[in-house]
This record gives C-alpha cells, sequence and structure tokens, in this order.
C-alpha cells in the first residue's frame, strides 16, 4: 500500500497529472475518491478497495476525461480495470496520452473467484501476480449441457430480470448515448420481465467489448449469472475471430472494420 | 397445436442486389416455394443486425432466413464480410443459450440463382416444421 500512496503522492507533487482516480475508506466504507494536489494528505489514506467492494473506476474517469479533456489524470487498475481501458482507447473513449496507470495484482481468491485469465495490471503497485484462470468452469458447465436444458436454466434466469438497467448502468464499458435497451422498436417497453432477448441483446454488444470484471454481476439484484454470458461471447470472440479483449496487440474489434477478406464459411442449413 | 397444421412464421431478409434478385427470378421462373416467408429487402445483407434477428424471434418468428451476395459480388464490396462475422457469432450464441441456432440461417444467393432460392425456401420451411414452434415464441407466449 506505501508503494502505491508514494507514486500518487508524487505523481501528483510533481504536477504531472491533475487527479487521482482511487478509493478511500469513508466512515470504514471503502468508495471511490478523487484525489488532488490541494488535498494531498488524503493520499495517506489511499487503499486498494478489497475484492467485494470494486466500483467502475473506468466509467468514472471517462466522465472526469470528457470534462476535463486536456488534463492527465491517474487511475487505480486491475487487470479488468486496464483491459477496459485498453478497450475504450479503441472505441475512441479516452486518449491513451491522458491516463497514468497505478496498477494492482489480484489475490489468489479474488482470481479464482472471477475465473480471471489476466489478474494483474500491466504495471504493478501493489499486490504480486498469482496465477490466473485460463478456463471459466461456469462456463463449461452450461456448455455441458444439452440445447433444451440449457434454455429451461436460462430462461429461469431471464424471467426473474426486474429490468433495473444495473447492469449497463455499472458497466465501464456501456458508454453509449443511446441504448438500444431501452430502444421501443428494438424491445418491448413497460413489461416485467422484459423481452427474453433483452440479455441476448447486451451479451451482443458486450461479445468482444466485455472486460470481466464482473460487476454487471454483482451489481444484479436478481442474481442474473450475466458473467458466465459475456464470458462466452467473448470466448466466441476469440474462436472465429482471434480477437483478444482489452489487449493492445490484437488491433481494432472485429465488429469495428468489415476486414480484407472473409474465411468463414455459412453453417451449413 | 398439432404438427400436421403448423405452418411456421418466417422471416426473410433478403439484400437488394442478389438474393431479392434471385427470389424475383425464382417467381418469373414459377418455381413453387411454400409461403410461409415474409420478405423484408434490406439494402444490404450487412444492414441487418443481429438486433433484427432476436426482435423477430422475440415476436413470434419461428425462423429467420437471410440473404446476401456471394462473398467478392457485394454490391457494397465488403458488406457482407460483416454479414457472416454477426451471424456466425449470433448463431453460437443462441447455442450456448439453448435458442435453437438451427432457426437463423444465412445463405448466399445470386440473382442468378432463382432455382436455389426457391429450394432453399422449400429445405428452410421444411427444417421449421420439424423443429415445431420456436421455444422463444413460446416463452413470450407464456410471460
Amino acid at each position: 500500500m506505501n508503494k502505491l500512496r508514494e507514486k500518487v503522492r508524487k505523481l501528483l507533487k510533481e504536477g504531472k497529472v491533475a487527479g487521482y482516480v482511487g478509493y478511500m475508506l469513508k466512515d470504514s466504507h471503502p468508495l471511490p475518491h478523487f484525489f488532488t494536489k490541494e488535498r494531498l494528505e488524503e493520499v495517506d489514506q489511499a487503499i486498494v478497495a478489497p475484492g467485494d467492494a470494486r466500483y467502475p473506476l473506468d466509467k468514472l474517469l471517462q466522465q472526469v476525461a470528457s470534462r476535463y479533456p486536456e488534463e492527465i489524470f491517474a487511475i487505480q487498475v486491475r487487470g479488468c480495470d486496464e483491459r477496459g481501458l485498453n478497450e475504450l482507447y479503441k472505441w475512441g473513449q479516452l486518449d491513451p496520452e491522458k491516463v497514468v496507470l497505478v496498477g494492482v495484482a489480484c489475490p489468489q481468491d479474488q482470481a479464482d473467484y472471477c475465473e480471471c485469465p489476466g489478474p494483474w495490471a500491466s504495471v504493478i503497485d501493489s499486490g504480486e501476480k498469482c496465477q490466473p484462470v485460463a478456463k471459466s468452469k461456469r462456463v463449461a458447465r452450461i456448455d455441458a449441457l444439452g440445447e433444451e436444458e440449457a434454455f429451461k436454466e436460462w430462461l429461469g434466469y431471464f424471467q426473474k430480470c426486474i429490468k433495473c438497467y444495473g447492469c449497463r448502468d455499472v458497466c465501464p464499458m456501456c458508454f453509449c448515448k443511446e441504448c438500444s435497451l431501452e430502444h421501443p422498436d428494438l424491445m418491448s417497453t413497460g413489461l416485467v420481465p422484459p423481452d427474453t432477448i433483452f440479455q441476448l441483446v447486451r451479451a451482443i454488444h458486450m461479445a468482444g467489448r466485455c472486460i470481466d470484471c464482473g460487476l454487471c454481476e454483482e451489481n444484479c439484484p436478481a442474481d442474473i449469472p450475466l458473467r458466465v454470458l459475456y464470458k462466452k461471447g467473448n470466448d466466441l470472440v476469440k474462436d472465429l475471430f482471434g480477437y483478444e479483449i482489452g489487449s493492445l496487440e490484437s488491433g481494432p474489434s472485429p465488429w469495428k472494420f468489415l476486414g480484407d477478406e472473409s474465411t468463414l464459411e455459412t453453417k451449413p442449413m | 397445436m398439432s404438427d400436421t397444421n403448423f405452418e411456421p412464421k418466417i422471416i426473410g431478409f433478403f439484400c437488394n442486389w442478389c438474393t431479392y434478385a434471385g427470389a424475383d427470378l425464382a417467381g418469373v421462373s414459377r418455381l413453387q416455394y411454400p409461403p410461409n416467408i415474409r420478405v423484408i429487402r434490406v439494402m444490404c445483407s450487412g444492414t441487418v443486425s443481429p438486433h433484427h434477428v432476436l426482435r423477430a424471434f422475440q415476436k413470434g418468428a419461428d425462423g429467420v432466413l437471410i440473404g446476401g451476395c456471394h462473398i467478392g459480388d457485394c454490391h457494397y464490396l465488403r458488406g457482407n464480410f460483416m454479414t457472416i462475422k454477426r451471424m456466425r457469432f449470433l448463431q453460437d450464441l443462441l447455442k450456448f443459450t439453448g435458442c435453437e441456432p438451427g432457426r437463423l440461417h444465412l445463405e448466399w444467393i445470386s440473382a442468378a440463382e432463382g432455382p436455389k432460392f426457391a429450394e432453399t425456401v422449400r429445405n428452410f420451411t421444411e427444417k421449421i416444421i420439424k423443429l415445431g414452434p420456436s421455444r422463444l415464441k413460446l416463452a413470450a407466449r407464456a410471460a
């Protein structure tokens, strides 16, 4: 923790960044906090939030950055948050030149809980690298089900939805100004539970974009295993298009360009 | 509903330049195909979003057939590259959630392929009749 605080203090003091988006204990609650040079003493209370008290810092940074586009900001990132930043750079929502990383490596129990394939940031200022989880058991379980059984299970989850839009509102990757989920031509309005396709539409939008932070699932009051759905979407995007989510090396998202050639074959009837 | 009177509703999204013209050719050639298909003409199959397909299923379609130009023949050069990306992904996602991916079919049919058009529609309709009413539709009706 001291290493992290030291880095943040230095960045703020030397004026390298205009602010730092991190966490602080407030009335014993770990909450997101915006640290500035003017209140440098607060940095003594900067923390790494425990795994079950995470917030979409990427989303907060987008708001701050759009308000002050000329300024550089530092932000605390876990592996997932950094994947998120990389995707947001690609989608033109943030400028990589204006972001400084304060990296965190997640502990093993967090990585196991998330089934995270990359539980650390490229810079580590707190924590140590642990064993990543390459394959999700939760996805494998559904994969092994028969089609009818899988449908029954998903339908059961989808029908619990109370259409609170919590999954979308917490999602650091949901930056659209207009949302298909609220478009009356694409989704029935005034229904609870919503259309059965509600979660599928979101899954399509998340494919190749979901950074697997799991905030949607933690936020969901109906306990829908959204993460499993989006994890599978990402697996499919990787299998079909070879696209690694959140990696700067793998180029733009396959949904962003047509491609120079098409190697996919149509499925036989 | 007994299987014998099951008349499926099938939505077809056909591109203006190839498959829709292929359908026209099938028509002027007086080729027979089942009337279960409702055709929506689009300027390019690449404009068909997964939203439209899902919306069709939600609203009670038993099958969705998408027709576009063969790869390389797209009027807009590479529009159908996006079609196949989207539809292959959607088929796999439907499979994972048990939503019967076979009800969504993509076929490249050129303006000269009238017989292929009629055959595709015939085969697809037969297949959908065999599958019966769509699970998504039944779930939507029950809700």
